[in-house]
C-alpha cells in the first residue's frame, strides 16, 4: 500500500490529542489529590498487539509499563476479548510497575476487529495491604503491601461484573478509589470513542500501514539520535540507602551502557541483589526509569510510540534490586528512579557531557493519613509540595528550581495551598525556596525548598519513604554537590524527632510542626566561571548567601 | 445621523469599522503605530472621517460610541515590558508566584527554563500575618511592619504593588488594611489587593492573576489616560468602551481597577462577531476561527453565548479571570515548513512574520511558508495579493521548497506544496478540535465561521477533516474583530467563595452572596450610564461531587437561584458531568458541594444594524475575472477553474465549485465538492454539495438565486 506521509503526521497528532483529552478528563473527575492535583497518572493508546501509539505521561515512571501489561493481557485472553470489556490490573509480577499504580484497559473494535486499546493508570490512594496508602516500610512480601490484581475483567461486554468489582473493593479501604477507577474507565471510554472514529474514517488497512510507517519513522529518529553518541562501553554507579529493615544498609546500582551503531544496551546485571524490605524495583519500573532518563538526553520532540522504544535494550536480571523476584515487596521500586538516573548520567558523562545533568534531588516524601475534624472522615494526602527539590544543572543551563523527582520531571504539581488547608486539617506555615540549597557551579543546581506544616486533626499517621538523607546530589566537572534531604517532627514540648528514610510514625499529636527540607540539585562546571551577573542576581534574590557567594563564586559584595 | 465605531488595534494593522444607525458601513485598515497606539487611533478616525465625506469636527460630533480592542496589555505581557512591580504576601509564602506549583511543561527537555516571574524575588516582601481557611485571624497584622517595605518600594522605584495574603478570599481584612495604609503613604504607586481582583479560593491562581494586573496596571492606565486626553482634544464627547477578555465591554475606569481583564482584548471580539453572524443564519452555535499571519484563533459559541472559562494563561502566566475560551495555535500564512529527523513534513509553529516574510514576498525570506504553498497551488493570485499592492514571486516560492524541503522528502515541489497545505490544515483542524471535541462538543453541529486574510483558502479542507458540512465567510471577514466590537455588551463578572456541601448550604448566606454581587454590579453599571431595567443576571455555580477536587462551572437560571431550587440545580449538574466526562453519579446518590458562586451581569447595548447595501446584484457570469490552474485536493492535481471578483456586487447568487473568489482583503477557495452562495449581506456560505443536494437553504430561502454556469 502507498504511504501517504502527510496522513502519517495527521494520525500521529490525532493519537496525541486523544491521549491528551483522556488526561484532561481524568484531572477533572478524580477525587484523590494524588491524581487530580498532583497528576500522578498516565493515559495511553495501544494497537491490537499492545504496541504504543501514543501516551500522555504526566508521571513518566508509570508510563512505560502500560504497553508491556497490554501485551500480557493480549497473551492471557487471546480471543476472549469483546467490545465493552474493561480489564483492571496492578500486578507487579506480570509487568505492573507498582502495586498502587492501577491500570484500566479497554479494547477498541472496528467492524468486529480488535484495532487497539485505550488505557489509564493512576496511583490510587489505597490498594489494601497492611498500611493505608500502600507504602509499608515493614513489608517483606507483596501481600503485606497490597491486594494483587492480575489482569481481570471488571466489565464484560459492557456489563459490570459486580462480583469481581465487590471482591476487589472489599479489600480497599477508601470509597474514593472506586470513584477514581470509574473516572479511569470514563477516560478509556473517551479514548475508545475517538480511536474508533479515527480508524473507521481511514479504514483498517490504511490505519495499519500508516501506523507502521509512524513506528518506522520514529524508530529512525531514535536510531539517528543514538548514532550521535560516540560508540563504546560506559559504566556508572550509584547507591541506594536503607531498605526499611536494616539501618545503615546500602545497595549499589551498576550500569554498563553499550552504544552500538544504532542501538543502545543498558545492562544493570552487576547491581546489588534484591533487598529483604520493600526497596526493590520491578522490571517495569526499572525499564521506565531507564527510558525516561534517556529521553532527556535526546531530542525532546520525538513522538512517543513503539518505534521510539525499539532501539533501547534493557538487561535487568531477576533477583536484583532492580527486578526483585516473586513474592518480594516492591512498593518503593518507582523511587529507585533517581539512583538509576544517576548511574546512567555518570556513565554517559564521558560520552555526551553536554547532554547529561548533575545529580537531581532524590525523593524524600511523607504520606499523611488521619481523621479530618470537619467531616469526621479519613483523608490520605501525599505531601507533594514538601518533597520537591531541584534538578541537576547541565551545560548551558541552571537546574530547574523545585521541580521534584526525576521520575516526574515537573509533571507532578504541588497542592494548591488553600486547597490543601481545606482537604486536610493541617495549617501550612511555610513553603519557600531554601537559600544555599543548590549545588554551586558555572551552572548552579535547581533550588530546593523548606516546608513547615502545623499538624491538625486526629489519628495522624505519617509514612515516610525516600532517600537523599545520606548522600547529597553530586556535582559535575567542577560543579559542587548540593545538600541533604531532611524531615523532622518538632513537638509542642520542644522535643524533635527525625524519622528514618523509610518509616511509619503513628499518633502524631496535634500542633506538632512537620519540617522538611527538599535539597537542591548538583552544580555543573567550575563556579568561578559563573557569569557575575547571575551570581549577583542570586545574591540579591537571597537564594545564594553572601558567604556562599564569596566562598565558591569569588564574589564580593560591592 | 450618528455613528458607532469599532477600533481593533493589533501589532501590524489597526482595523476600523464605522457603522451608522441607518446601517451603512465603512471598513478601513491602516498601519498601527506601536510606539503609541493612540496616534494610530486618532489617525484612523481622521481617515474614516475623510471616507465619510464629512468635515472632521462634524464627523466626531456625530460619533455616539467608540468600542476599542487593544493589544497594549497583551504585548506588554508577551514582551515583558510591564512596570517594575512588587508583591506583598503572607510570611512563609514568598515564592508561590515563581514556583508555579513546581510545573515544568516540557518534562523531557532539560534546557526548558522556568518562566521569569513578573516580580523578582528581591521585590517580593512578606508580612507576618495569617488568617486560616475558616477566616479566623491567627496572627494579627501589624502595620508598622510595612514601613520597611515602603522604604524599599521607594528606593527601588517600584511603580505598582500586588497584595495577596493567604485565605483573603475568606477574610480580606488584612489585605484591605495594607492597601489603605500604603495608598495613604505612597501616592504615586498603584496598589492591587487580590480581594479586588479575584476573591476566590486557590492561592496560586489568585496571586498570579493579581500580579499580572499590577504589572500591567500603569501601562494600561497611562495608555487609556493618554487616549482619553487625545479624544478630549478633538472634542469627542461620546462614550469610549474597552473590550475585555470575557467578550464584554466596560468603561476605562473599570479597566484601570483590574487591567488583567484586557489581556485578550484584541481577539475577544471574534466570538461576539461569530455569535452575531450565526444568528443571521438562525444558528445558535458556531465556531469562529481567524487565521492571520502567524496565529490561528479558534473559539466556540453555544446558545448565542461565547464560552468563557477561568483556565487561561498567557506566556505561561496564569490569569484565572473569566475569559473567552480562545485557542491560539501557531498556524498562519507565515508558518514555515520543515522536515523532522524522521522525514515527516511539519508546519510551524515558527513563522516568517512580516519580515522577512514568506519567500514569495521577495523580501529576502528563504524559508518556504504556507503562503508560498498557497501561491504555488494557485489559491493566491500573484498579481492581486492585497489588491495588487504586494506582488508575489512564484519562482521564489518554488525555489524555497526546492532547497529546503525537496532533499528531505524526495517529492516534487508541487506535491510538497500540497502536503504543506494539508499539514497546516490538519494543525488548524486540531485547534478547532481543542475548542470543540475536547470540551465535549461535536463541531459538526456548529456553524463554522472563517475570518482573517488567510482563513477562507484553507477552510474547506478543515471542514472536510472534521466533517463540518458548511462554512461562512462574513462580508467583514478582514476586520472581523472590529465588527465584533460594535456588538459587545457591557459585561461584569463577580465571584465569591462559598465552600459548602449542598446538604449544609445556608439559604440566607447563599442568597446574600448573590445579592451583594448584584448590588456591586448595579453600582458599576449605573456609573456606566445604564438603566437598571436593562440589566440581566447570569449566575454560575462552581459545583463538584463531594470528594472531587475540580469543579464544573454550571450555568443556572436566576429564578432558580432566587427560589433556591437546589434539586433542579443538582439534576442539571449530573447531566453536565455526564456530557463532559462520560458518566454521572446520580444513581449512586453522591452528594454535591459548592465552591464558588459567580454572577455575570450583562447590559445589552444598542446594536447598529449591518444592513445590506441593497445594490443590484450582477450576474455571477459577469464577475468572472478569468481562469487559472488551481490545486484540487479531492483529485490531487491542478485544474483550470474560474476566478470570480468577490468585490463585485454579487448578492443572492449561487456560485458552483470548484472556483476561487478573490477579494482585495481575502480569497476564498471553493473546492470541487463544494458550492458557494452569496447572501444579501454579501457574506459567502460555502457548503458540501453532497450534504445539501437541494442547495443550502438558509438565508436565501425565499430568493431566486442567480446561478453561475
Amino acid at each position: 500500500m502507498n504511504i501517504d506521509k502527510i496522513l502519517v503526521s495527521v494520525l500521529q497528532r490525532g493519537f496525541k490529542s486523544i491521549t491528551d483529552e483522556m488526561s484532561i478528563s481524568l484531572t477533572k473527575t478524580t477525587r484523590s489529590p494524588i491524581l487530580c492535583e498532583a497528576k500522578d497518572f498516565v493515559t495511553g493508546l495501544y494497537d491490537a498487539e499492545g504496541q504504543m501509539l501514543e501516551q500522555t505521561e504526566n508521571l513518566p515512571i508509570l508510563s512505560f509499563s502500560l504497553g508491556p501489561v497490554c501485551k500480557e493481557i493480549i497473551k492471557q485472553y487471546q480471543n476472549d476479548i469483546f467490545p465493552g470489556d474493561v480489564i483492571i490490573h496492578n500486578d507487579v509480577f506480570t509487568m505492573g510497575n507498582q502495586n498502587n499504580d492501577v491500570a484500566v484497559f479497554k479494547p477498541i473494535f472496528v467492524n468486529n476487529t480488535l484495532v487497539g486499546w485505550s488505557a489509564a493508570k493512576g496511583h490510587q490512594a489505597d490498594i489494601g495491604g497492611a498500611v493505608q496508602g500502600g507504602y509499608n516500610p515493614n513489608a517483606t512480601e507483596v501481600w503485606q503491601e497490597a491486594l494483587r490484581i492480575p489482569a481481570v475483567k471488571i466489565y464484560e461486554k459492557g456489563i459490570i461484573r459486580k462480583d469481581v468489582w465487590n471482591l476487589i473493593f472489599a479489600n480497599i479501604r477508601l470509597q474514593m478509589v472506586q470513584e477514581d477507577i470509574k473516572a479511569q474507565i470514563g477516560a478509556c471510554t473517551l479514548g475508545e470513542r475517538r480511536l474508533h472514529s479515527l480508524v473507521s474514517k481511514h479504514g483498517l488497512d490504511v490505519f495499519h500501514s500508516h501506523k507502521q510507517d509512524l513506528f518506522d519513522s520514529t524508530e529512525k529518529i531514535m536510531r539517528s539520535e543514538i548514532k550521535n553518541i560516540p560508540k563504546g562501553t560506559y559504566t556508572g554507579k550509584s547507591m541506594v540507602y536503607y531498605d526499611g529493615k536494616y539501618k545503615g544498609s546500602k545497595f549499589p546500582i551498576h550500569v554498563k551502557i553499550t552504544i552500538r551503531e544504532t542501538d543502545i544496551i543498558f545492562d544493570f546485571s552487576k547491581s546489588s541483589i534484591q533487598t529483604k524490605g520493600f526497596v526493590n524495583g520491578t522490571y517495569s519500573s526499572t525499564c521506565s526509569a531507564i527510558t525516561l532518563t534517556f529521553l532527556q538526553m535526546v531530542n525532546p520532540s520525538i513522538p512517543h510510540n513503539e518505534g521510539m522504544l525499539k532501539p533501547l535494550k534493557y538487561i535487568v536480571p531477576e533477583g536484583t534490586i532492580l527486578n526483585a523476584s516473586y513474592p518480594a515487596a516492591t512498593t518503593f521500586g518507582n523511587h529507585l528512579c533517581p539512583q538509576i538516573a544517576d548511574a546512567i548520567c555518570k556513565a554517559l558523562g564521558k560520552a555526551i557531557p553536554d547532554k547529561i545533568t548533575a545529580g537531581w534531588n532524590h525523593l524524600l516524601c511523607s504520606l499523611f493519613t488521619g481523621i479530618h475534624p470537619d467531616s469526621g472522615k479519613k483523608y490520605v494526602d501525599i505531601c507533594f509540595l514538601g518533597m520537591k527539590g531541584g534538578s541537576g544543572a547541565k551545560m548551558g543551563n541552571d537546574g530547574y528550581d523545585h521541580i521534584g523527582m526525576i521520575d516526574a520531571s515537573g509533571g507532578v504539581l504541588d497542592q494548591d495551598y488553600e486547597m490543601f488547608e481545606h482537604q486536610t486539617p493541617h495549617l501550612l506555615l511555610q513553603h519557600e525556596y531554601l537559600c544555599d540549597s543548590a549545588g554551586t557551579g558555572q551552572w548552579r543546581g535547581g533550588l530546593g525548598t523548606e516546608t513547615k506544616i502545623l499538624m491538625g486533626g486526629s489519628d495522624t499517621t505519617m509514612v515516610v519513604f525516600g532517600d537523599g538523607d545520606v548522600e547529597p546530589p553530586y556535582g559535575l566537572f567542577g560543579g559542587r554537590k548540593s545538600i541533604l534531604n531532611k524531615i523532622e517532627l518538632q513537638f509542642k514540648n520542644g522535643k524533635k524527632f527525625v524519622p528514618l528514610s523509610k518509616d511509619i510514625v503513628q499518633n502524631i499529636p496535634n500542633s506538632t510542626v512537620y519540617y522538611q527540607i527538599a535539597g537542591g540539585g548538583g552544580g555543573y562546571g567550575n563556579p568561578k566561571k559563573r557569569e557575575k551577573a547571575k551570581v549577583y542576581e542570586d545574591v540579591r534574590n537571597e537564594v545564594v548567601s553572601n558567604k556562599m557567594a564569596r566562598k565558591y563564586y569569588g564574589y564580593a559584595k560591592t | 445621523m450618528s455613528y458607532s465605531i469599532g477600533i481593533d488595534i493589533g501589532g501590524t494593522f489597526t482595523d476600523i469599522m464605522c457603522v451608522s444607525y441607518e446601517g451603512t458601513a465603512i471598513i478601513h485598515k491602516i498601519l498601527s503605530t506601536p510606539q503609541d497606539s493612540s496616534i494610530g487611533f486618532i489617525n484612523g478616525l481622521k481617515e474614516i472621517a475623510e471616507l465619510s465625506g464629512k468635515p472632521f469636527n462634524n464627523f466626531i460630533a456625530e460619533i455616539d460610541t467608540i468600542v476599542h480592542g487593544t493589544t497594549v496589555a497583551t504585548n506588554a505581557l508577551l514582551t515583558s515590558k510591564g512596570v517594575k512591580t512588587a508583591l506583598i504576601t503572607t510570611k512563609g509564602f514568598r515564592d508561590a508566584l515563581e514556583m508555579r506549583r513546581g510545573i515544568r511543561e516540557e518534562q523531557y527537555n532539560n534546557n526548558f527554563k522556568n518562566v521569569a516571574p513578573l516580580v523578582p524575588r528581591y521585590l517580593r516582601f512578606t508580612v507576618n500575618e495569617r488568617i486560616d481557611s475558616k477566616g479566623k485571624i491567627l496572627k494579627k497584622l501589624n502595620e508598622k511592619e510595612l514601613d520597611l517595605i515602603i522604604e524599599k518600594i521607594n528606593s527601588e522605584k517600584v511603580e505598582s504593588v500586588a497584595i495577596c495574603f493567604m485565605s483573603s478570599y475568606k477574610n480580606p481584612i488584612h489585605e484591605k488594611k495594607v492597601a489603605l495604609y500604603l495608598r495613604k503613604k505612597l501616592k504615586n504607586v498603584l496598589f492591587f489587593p487580590s480581594c479586588e481582583i479575584l476573591p476566590s479560593i486557590r492561592f496560586y491562581e489568585r496571586i498570579s492573576t493579581t500580579v499580572v494586573s499590577a504589572y500591567l496596571g500603569p501601562i494600561v492606565g497611562n495608555y487609556l489616560d493618554n487616549l482619553l486626553q487625545k479624544l478630549k482634544s478633538i472634542r469627542y464627547d461620546g462614550k469610549l468602551l474597552i473590550m475585555q477578555s470575557n467578550g464584554g465591554v466596560v468603561i476605562p475606569k473599570q479597566v484601570k481597577k483590574n487591567p488583567a481583564v484586557t489581556v485578550l482584548s484584541g481577539p475577544a471580539a471574534g466570538p461576539t462577531a461569530g455569535a452575531f453572524y450565526a444568528s443571521l443564519l438562525n444558528y445558535k452555535n458556531c465556531i469562529a476561527v481567524d487565521m492571520g499571519g502567524t496565529s490561528f484563533d479558534a473559539s466556540l459559541v453555544t446558545n448565542n453565548q461565547c464560552i468563557t472559562n477561568n483556565e487561561g494563561s498567557i506566556n505561561r502566566y496564569r490569569i484565572a479571570l473569566p475569559s473567552l475560551d480562545i485557542i491560539t495555535i501557531g498556524a498562519g500564512g507565515g508558518s514555515i515548513g520543515w522536515v523532522n529527523e524522521g522525514g515527516l513534513l511539519q508546519m510551524g509553529p515558527q513563522s516568517a512574520g512580516a519580515l522577512p516574510g514568506p519567500a514569495c514576498y521577495n523580501q529576502g525570506g528563504e524559508k518556504p511558508t504556507c503562503t508560498d504553498a498557497d501561491l504555488i497551488l494557485g489559491y493566491l493570485n500573484p498579481e492581486f495579493f492585497a489588491g495588487g499592492k504586494i506582488k508575489l514571486n512564484v519562482k521564489k516560492a518554488i525555489n524555497a521548497i526546492n532547497t529546503k524541503l525537496v532533499p528531505g522528502l524526495s517529492l516534487s515541489a508541487l506535491e510538497i506544496a500540497a502536503g504543506m497545505y494539508k499539514v497546516i490544515n490538519s494543525n488548524m483542524a486540531q485547534g478547532v478540535r481543542q475548542v470543540s471535541v475536547e470540551r465535549g462538543y461535536d463541531p459538526r453541529e456548529f456553524l463554522f465561521i472563517v475570518a482573517g486574510g488567510a482563513g477562507p483558502i484553507h477552510a474547506s479542507e478543515i471542514c472536510t477533516e472534521l466533517e463540518i458540512p458548511m462554512f461562512l465567510v462574513p462580508n467583514v471577514s478582514s476586520v472581523f474583530c472590529a465588527a465584533g466590537m460594535l456588538l459587545g455588551d457591557l459585561k461584569h463578572d463577580f465571584v465569591r467563595s462559598y465552600f459548602s456541601t449542598f446538604a449544609n448550604l445556608n439559604r440566607k448566606k447563599f442568597l446574600n452572596l448573590f445579592t451583594s454581587m448584584e448590588t456591586e454590579g448595579i453600582k458599576i453599571l449605573m456609573e456606566e450610564g445604564i438603566d437598571k431595567n436593562n440589566i440581566s443576571n447570569f449566575p454560575v455555580l462552581d459545583i463538584r461531587y463531594t470528594g472531587q477536587y475540580h469543579e464544573v462551572s454550571l450555568e443556572v437560571k436566576w429564578e432558580d437561584v432566587i427560589n433556591y431550587e437546589l434539586e433542579k440545580i443538582s439534576d442539571d449538574f449530573h447531566k453536565e458531568h455526564n456530557r463532559l466526562f462520560g458518566y454521572s453519579l446520580k444513581d449512586e446518590k453522591t452528594g454535591l458541594e459548592i465552591i464558588n458562586v459567580r454572577l455575570r451581569m450583562i447590559c445589552r447595548n444598542k446594536k447598529p444594524e449591518f444592513l445590506s447595501e441593497s445594490k443590484m446584484s450582477v450576474d455571477p457570469a459577469d464577475a468572472i475575472k478569468g481562469f487559472r490552474n488551481v490545486y484540487i485536493p479531492e483529485i490531487k492535481e491542478m485544474k483550470k477553474i474560474p476566478v470570480y471578483d468577490g468585490d463585485k456586487n454579487i448578492f443572492n447568487c449561487l456560485i458552483k465549485g470548484p472556483c476561487v473568489i478573490e477579494k482585495i482583503t481575502t480569497s476564498i477557495f471553493v473546492s470541487q465538492n463544494y458550492d458557494c452562495q452569496v447572501d444579501n449581506f454579501g457574506s459567502f456560505i460555502v457548503y458540501d454539495r453532497a450534504k445539501y443536494p437541494e442547495g443550502y437553504r438558509g438565508v436565501c430561502r425565499d430568493t431566486v438565486l442567480r446561478v453561475s454556469v
